[in-house]
């Protein structure tokens, strides 16, 4: 049994193939958006938009992605990037966002970072 | 996805301008407030984490009762502690302490490691669920500890715990030398998860 939603979300990740980078026993996120989109796949599931389990198998899906394209140890692996697109599929199938509003809020966002 | 992008720096860009087209929508949507992401993100910084641990370690160090009481009835120990909810109960009802000292050396492998008791241990190494680790660590430990950087004299006992569902065990390490006169929260952070695990000694004060 557990007394918090977090507590059972990382508990089911722990130790297995998914489980998120970690440093010194804590999360370890190389840059801000990686600590958003983690919350955000959390707090998702937590408010009822998706079970945990259902994010987990996308996150193992598009892991086992790019595993099948790219070679083992590829410095382009990027563990937050594989999180981002599951967090994606999973906001569109929930039907919370269309895929058009994201890509247009997408490109005017990126403009506004790329300058 | 990332084949559109030929340069790294567009894969930076790209990404953390869809992380931020998420969380914006779905904030003007009243789907989630930006408020529930940090809440989220405090409970995994702030409130669970091995940072627990080292507390119970520290306090264990300083003070000789609350250690012989810790290591009596972990569980009503820990509640002794002004820790977040659900420390204690349910996740951390079947924590047992062990303690190391010059004669004994603690040692934890685990089978399962959704038993893993990381609100007080902090998220495992990856090497920590390797089948061929949790073996050789049951087979010979002190091997292990070798590669961990220990060496052991033959009069000290090794002891191997491995956590189940029923008992989850976590390492009191011996307190390092040269602390003396230090305070509780400055021993905490000589405390790593690994030295709770067994696989490392507490840091020394030197090296910090």
């Amino acid at each position: 049994m557990f007394t918090s939603f977090e507590q059972f979300a990382a508990a089911s990740m722990v130790g297995s193939e998914d489980a998120p980078p970690r440093s010194n026993g804590e999360l370890f996120f190389q840059r801000l958006w990686e600590g958003r989109a983690f919350g955000m796949a959390i707090a998702l599931s937590k408010k009822g938009h998706y079970e945990w389990e259902e994010f987990r198998q996308e996150l193992i899906a598009s892991i086992a992605e790019w595993e099948a394209e790219n070679y083992q140890d590829d410095p382009d692996w990027d563990y937050y990037e594989r999180w981002l697109l599951a967090l994606e599929k999973m906001v569109l199938e929930a039907k919370l966002l269309t895929r058009q509003e994201l890509e247009e809020r997408t490109a005017e966002t990126s403009a506004q970072i790329g300058g | 996805m990332s084949e559109r992008f030929e340069y790294p720096q567009d894969r930076e860009v790209y990404s953390a301008a869809k992380v931020k087209a998420l969380e914006s929508l779905l904030v003007e949507k009243g789907i989630i407030t930006s408020e529930t992401v940090d809440k989220v993100l405090n409970y995994f910084e702030k409130e669970m984490g091995p940072f627990n641990g080292a507390k119970l370690v520290a306090k264990a160090w300083v003070d000789p009762e609350f250690k012989a009481r810790l290591l009596e009835d972990t569980p009503s120990a820990i509640s002794e502690m002004n820790f977040p909810r659900g420390m204690a109960g349910a996740e951390g009802e079947n924590m047992e302490a062990v303690e190391n000292t010059p004669t004994v050396h603690n040692l934890i492998v685990c089978t399962l490691c959704s038993c893993y008791p990381w609100p007080i241990l902090g998220l495992p190494p990856y090497w920590y669920k390797d089948p061929t680790f949790r073996a050789r660590a049951i087979r010979e430990p002190r091997k292990i500890l070798q590669e961990f950087g220990l060496i052991f004299n033959d009069d000290v006992e090794i002891r191997v715990w491995d956590s189940s569902a029923q008992i989850r065990w976590f390492v009191i390490p011996e307190r390092p030398a040269g602390t003396e006169g230090m305070s509780e929260a400055q021993l905490a952070t000589l405390v790593t998860p690994e030295s709770m695990m067994g696989s490392a000694k507490a840091k020394s004060p030197s090296s910090l």
